[in-house]
Formats: structure tokens, C-alpha cells, sequence
């Protein structure tokens, strides 16, 4: 066995400080002790308001998203790989390395799969030299998140990144190319314990399409770095905890997909009627007597719950709703425009009908209070123009998905 | 499909706010014998009845018309006009909501070049009256910070679906799944099968009833929409429990068990295509393989 420690140091350094200087923000592990009061500062009345407001505003800036319509890889197959070396009991985020990774895993895993339903996720975890499958790939996310229940889950040793990733690329291999093949990996380790040549490993991952994302937790490594670069996935390094959530998030929405690599195809899928029986009977996949189920349209047996493969003849098997909840991803909400105080005439918001500010009487001499005054708190819908307020403009683009200005006009619903 | 059943705690003493959904297309409510003026009436004292309920109760009305959709109360005020002459014989609020809904509802109305200029006359703006319905309800709740006020929508629907509104009203149903806030369906007339509004309430664990008697409204919304969340897991009321979730296909609308499903934008077809005839992307069969194993 080799280490792997990285030499490339004067290329990691120059970045550090290149995104230091960008957010302003150092790592968790940088700061002595926080004073969250400093943040607040009152206003002439000794409100908090327009502080709170300022803070929401420039928390929005970062929601802004890639709303351009392209072609998505809907079907997803995602190998979930957590590091569990000792690295991972550290405390610099609260309450500890592990204790954060398990719960925002399990939150990942659900919000994975209510936005990509007829998604597969599976789960690799890597202690002590040795990687081991906690779970394949399963489209349900129960089975994902009770493999991750902490009494399950002991540190040991050092991580094997180049274990670890074999492991999901064996068993990604084999997903048929209409789906994308994706590995995540979180990372609080700053060595890998690797039994070869981690860069033919790369190169084979770059071959067969498997796109590697990572999230580090404690600093950045050069070969991760290099490996997000060639299977063109993303890496980050998380400065606190809510920037660990963050980065995670980014990876939920299905990431697009370049025309000429994914072969697109027509897959066979089944629409399972539901049946009410008075007497239960034994369903086909975990074989305990159940009243109630789906019938597989192509082999009748009978199965709990959807969206699954059928365990008898493999069939995929979906509801109607499961591929209609993709669909925003494929027609996504334009991104919402400031409104400048110059044509802020509105009253109150579109959607929720809450006042709006109306715009305050400057006074000359007194412009301490520049921040507060900058944002006249409406935006608009660049297609119908209506005016929002952010609260429904958040709302709108991560949970609705869809303009309620432009579903209630008549301009633009042809 | 996992379908919520109502799983958020819900206490007795929640407040709660019923965001009111009323389908006013005025060439369906023609067709049918039952005016919507009448059922304006019953709708009124139905609300009442629900302010009336408990001293924290509240209501939102959102009228879903021929191309337009629009908040009916409440509407933030931009001068005073109201006069403020008390009738001792009646509760101020009462009087308040029903002045506001009567007078903004003949407002709409008012309106005629709107509805004549939208070309689809037979359905009305539901998608974006839930839009707007969830979006409300979302600001109420951020701003209730104790988690005391529960929501509910419920839609008295009289036209048929929009094709064209299919992915919004899903997209609908799923935030309302997300935010456990269940809706209720009341459909007064229309003999088709509005298949999304039954998608809505059996996704969020909400009723979906359709009216026998229309001239009875009242006692059915009364009945069987007036318990709230907390009460409603008590009571065994009426509706429909089966729903079908068959699949149609996009080529003749026909339903099937087994589909070809293209994997750029999920389009549905009942026979293998060389080409997707929503997104346009060449296409290959993967019959042949199953879940990677060559066969």
C-alpha cells in the first residue's frame, strides 16, 4: 500500500486565498469564537428590521440558478461514498465531522429522491483501508437512510478513496446509458490509503462516464480537486455547517447532460394498477403478507410500494405522478429581477398580497443607512412582470416551480 | 406512491385558515341548473360558519376565472373607503368578508374583455389560483412563528381540466404534498372526470366529493369540509377513495400498463418511436437490456 499526500501545495495555497478573498468568509476552523450579536445593528428607531431584510436579500443572491432550458439527466444512478476514517471525529463543525456528514446524508437522501424520483442511490462507506457497500443501488429512500443510522456506523483508520471509488464504478457499470452514472463523495480525511495508482482509476471513471463530486470537509486536496476537474463534477470545501448543507443541495437537481456522450433512449416502463384486497396476501418484495399493493403489468406479481423495479421480471415500474414531479426540471421558472425604486409602484405582493415598503423620503445629510434603502423588496417575473415579494420569490423558485403571474394571466398561458 | 395522510401534529387548539378556491367560469356555472349566484350564497354562510368555529379561524378566497385568477379577500387596503356603520344585529368580520367577496366578485365580473380574449373558455386559471393559494398560505406560515395556524385548501370546481395546466397543477400537488397542507375538492357540476383535481386530494390526504345535488351545497360543504384537520381524523366522511393513476399515452391519450418512456423529457408513448415527438431526440430502444444485463 502507498500514501497518497499531495505535493501540488503552491497550486491549493493560490486558491485558498483566491476564495477567501471572493466570500469574505473564513473556514470554520479559522475562527476563534463567534459573536452573532455583532451582525445586528439597529436602525434609528432601534428596529431590526431593515437588518433582518438585508440579511434575506443577500442570502437570495446565492439561490439564483441556471434556469436555461437544456436537456437533463432525469434517471439518475448515484453512489453515495462517506468517509468514516478517524478524520471524521474531529469537531470543527458542531457537533462533530460524523455526526453533521449522517444527518445532512439522510436529508440528502430524502430530497434526492422527492426530486428525482425514478432516480437509484446506493451507499459505500470507507474506514480503514477498505471500502464496503452498505446498500446498492435502490430507488427507495428508506433503505438508503436506515443503513445510515448512527448505531450502525463506526470510525477506523484512514479512508481508501481508490477502494471506495472501484467499488461504485463496478456497480455503475452495469446502469444502462440513458441514465447518468454519479458518484458523491463527503471527505473529512486529507490522505487516502490506496492500494494502486489512484489515476488510472480517474482515467477509467472518465471513460466510462462517471461523473465524481465531491465535498471536503477540512481543506482542499489537489487529487480531488483534479478528479471533480476530469469527470467534470464539482468540488467545494465547506467553510461552516450551513455551507456544508449547501454544497450537498447543489448536487440534488439532475445535472445536465451533454448531447453527444448519453445515448438517448426509450425505456420500457410499467404502470402499475392499485388493487384493495380484504384478504392480505404476501407481496414479491419483502415477502410479508400485505392488503393492498400494485400488480406488475408485466408478470402480475404483486409489490408495496413505487416507484421500484419489479423484483420478478426487472420492469421498471412508476405512477403517472412520479414523472410528472421532474417535469419543473425540465421547464424551470425564469429567475426573478430586482425592482428599482424608480418603477416600484406596486402596493402589494402578487401572490400573497402583503404590503410592500413604500419607498423612504431621503434625507439630505443623513445616508447612513444606504443598505437598507438600496432594495425596494419587489421582483418581478420577467415574463408577466408581476411583482413579488421575496419571501414568495424563494418559495416560488425552490418549492412551486411555477409563476402564479403568469398561470393567472392570459398573456402568457398559450 | 407514498401518499400523505395527514401526518403533521395537528392540536386542538390550532388555528386554522382555509384558503377557499372558487372555480367562477361563468359560461360552466350557465350550464349547470344551479347559479352562481345561489351558490355564492351558501358559500357565504359556509365561511361564516367556519369563522365562527373558533375565535382565530380565518379564511382566504381566491376566485380561479376565465383567464384571469384573483385574490377575492383579503385584499390589502389601499384607501380607506369602508364605511364603518356597525349593524348591532350582525358580527362585524362576517360583515366585512361578505361585503368585500360580494363586491370583488362583481368586480371580476365587470371584467368581460379579459375572459373574451382568453381562448380556452371552457376551463378556468386553477393552476395559478393554487399558485397563489400557496403561495399565501407559505407567507402565513413563515410568519406564524409558533406553528399554531393549520392550513387547508379546498376547491369548489365546476370545469373541466386545461391539458395545458397539467405540469403546473402537479407541480402544485407536490408543494402541497411537501408543506403537509391537504385539498379538499368539492366538485359541483361537470359530468367528465377532472382527473388532476383527484390527483390533488388523494396525493395530500385530502376529500374529493362530487356533488349528486348541487341545490344542496351547502349541507355538503358543511358536512363533510367544515372539520378541521384536527377533527377530521375522527370523523368517517364521504368521497371517493379509489383513484386510478393510469397512464395516458402522449401519442392517442390511451391508456396503458406498459409504456415506452423516453429518458431526455419523459414523454410517454404506447409504441416504440425512432424519434420523441415532444423533445425531438433520436432514439433507441433499450428492450433488449435490463438493468444492464445483457439478455
Amino acid at each position: 500500500m502507498t500514501k497518497i499526500i499531495n505535493s501540488n501545495e503552491e497550486l491549493i495555497d493560490i486558491d485558498d486565498e483566491a476564495q477567501n478573498a471572493n466570500q469574505q468568509i473564513g473556514y470554520a476552523w479559522e475562527e476563534e469564537y463567534k459573536r452573532s450579536w455583532d451582525v445586528l445593528q439597529e436602525d434609528e428607531d432601534g428596529g431590526l428590521k431593515h437588518t433582518v431584510e438585508h440579511l434575506q436579500s443577500r442570502k437570495r443572491k446565492r439561490l439564483e440558478r441556471d434556469t436555461s432550458i437544456i436537456k437533463r439527466g432525469i434517471i439518475r444512478h448515484m453512489f453515495l461514498i462517506i468517509d468514516l476514517s478517524e478524520a471524521m471525529l474531529e469537531k470543527d463543525l458542531r457537533p462533530s465531522r460524523l455526526d453533521l456528514t449522517l444527518s445532512y446524508a439522510e436529508q440528502f437522501i430524502l430530497e434526492f429522491f422527492d426530486q428525482n424520483p425514478i432516480s437509484q442511490l446506493g451507499v459505500i462507506v470507507s474506514k480503514s483501508g477498505v471500502a464496503e457497500k452498505l446498500m446498492g443501488l435502490t430507488g427507495n429512500p428508506m433503505d438508503n437512510i436506515n443503513v445510515l443510522k448512527k448505531k450502525n456506523i463506526d470510525t477506523d483508520g484512514e479512508p481508501s478513496l481508490q477502494n471506495a471509488l472501484e467499488m461504485a464504478r463496478s456497480s455503475l457499470i452495469h446502469v444502462p446509458a440513458h441514465g447518468s452514472r454519479e458518484i458523491l463523495i463527503i471527505m473529512g480525511s486529507l490522505t487516502s490509503c490506496d492500494p494502486g495508482d489512484i489515476n488510472e482509476t480517474i482515467d477509467n471513471l472518465v471513460s466510462e462516464n462517471i461523473r465524481v463530486s465531491i465535498v471536503g470537509l477540512a481543506a482542499e486536496v489537489q487529487i480531488c480537486k483534479l478528479m471533480c476537474k476530469k469527470t467534470k463534477g464539482t468540488y467545494g470545501v465547506v467553510l461552516n455547517e450551513a455551507h456544508f448543507k449547501d454544497l450537498l443541495f447543489e448536487i440534488i437537481p439532475p445535472p445536465p447532460v451533454s448531447i453527444v456522450k448519453s445515448k438517448s433512449e426509450l425505456v420500457v416502463m410499467g404502470f402499475p394498477r392499485g388493487v384493495n384486497e380484504s384478504m392480505p396476501s404476501l407481496c414479491a418484495c419483502h415477502s410479508k403478507p400485505v392488503s393492498g399493493g400494485y400488480i406488475c403489468a408485466r408478470c402480475n406479481s404483486k409489490i408495496c410500494d413505487l416507484p421500484t423495479d419489479c423484483p420478478i421480471c426487472e420492469l421498471t415500474l412508476v405512477s403517472s405522478p412520479h414523472l410528472a414531479r421532474s417535469y419543473h426540471h425540465l421547464f424551470p421558472v425564469a429567475n426573478f429581477e430586482e425592482v428599482p425604486w424608480s418603477s416600484a409602484f406596486t402596493t402589494h405582493c402578487y401572490s400573497c398580497q402583503m404590503p410592500f415598503q413604500t419607498q423612504p423620503q431621503v434625507v439630505k445629510g443623513r445616508s447612513n443607512n444606504v443598505t437598507s434603502i438600496d432594495s425596494s423588496g419587489r421582483y418581478n417575473c420577467p415574463k408577466c412582470k408581476k411583482h413579488f415579494c421575496i419571501e414568495c420569490d424563494t418559495f416560488i423558485h425552490e418549492v412551486i416551480h411555477n409563476c402564479p403571474g403568469c398561470l393567472s394571466t392570459s398573456e402568457n398561458s398559450t | 406512491m407514498s401518499v400523505l395522510k395527514d401526518t403533521a401534529t395537528v392540536n386542538e387548539e390550532d388555528a386554522n385558515l382555509l384558503v377557499l378556491i372558487i372555480d367562477t367560469n361563468p359560461i360552466v356555472w350557465r350550464k349547470s341548473n344551479f347559479s352562481l349566484k345561489e351558490a355564492l350564497r351558501h358559500i357565504l354562510v359556509f365561511i361564516n360558519a367556519h369563522l365562527a368555529l373558533k375565535h382565530d379561524n380565518d379564511v382566504a378566497i381566491i376566485a380561479s376565472h376565465v383567464g384571469v385568477s384573483k385574490f377575492l379577500y383579503p385584499i390589502p387596503m389601499t384607501h380607506e373607503n369602508s364605511d364603518k356603520t356597525i349593524f348591532p344585529n350582525m358580527y362585524q368580520k362576517f360583515r366585512v368578508i361578505d361585503e368585500k367577496v360580494i363586491a370583488n366578485m362583481s368586480a371580476l365580473f365587470e371584467d368581460v374583455d379579459t375572459p373574451n380574449n382568453y381562448p380556452d373558455k371552457a376551463s378556468s386559471m386553477m393552476a395559478g389560483a393554487l399558485s397563489m393559494a400557496l403561495c399565501y398560505i407559505n407567507r402565513i406560515t413563515k410568519a406564524d412563528e409558533i406553528g399554531h395556524v393549520k392550513s387547508r385548501i379546498l376547491i369548489i370546481s365546476v370545469s373541466p381540466d386545461s391539458p395545458y395546466q397539467y405540469i403546473s397543477i402537479m407541480n402544485c400537488i407536490f408543494s402541497a404534498q411537501k408543506l403537509c397542507i391537504p385539498i379538499d375538492v368539492c366538485k359541483v357540476y361537470g359530468s367528465d372526470t377532472p382527473v388532476f383535481l383527484q390527483q390533488a386530494s388523494h396525493i395530500t390526504g385530502g376529500k374529493y366529493l362530487k356533488l349528486e345535488m348541487p341545490q344542496g351545497l351547502l349541507q355538503f360543504l358543511m358536512i363533510a369540509f367544515l372539520p378541521d384537520r384536527y377533527n377530521k381524523k375522527y370523523l368517517c366522511l364521504p368521497g371517493e377513495e379509489r383513484v386510478d393513476f393510469g397512464a395516458a399515452c402522449f401519442c392517442h391519450k390511451k391508456i396503458i400498463d406498459v409504456g415506452y418512456v423516453c429518458s431526455v423529457c419523459l414523454s410517454i408513448f404506447c409504441r416504440p418511436l425512432d424519434e420523441c415527438s415532444t423533445c425531438r431526440t433520436r432514439l433507441t430502444l433499450t428492450s433488449v437490456r435490463q438493468n444492464g444485463r445483457v439478455i
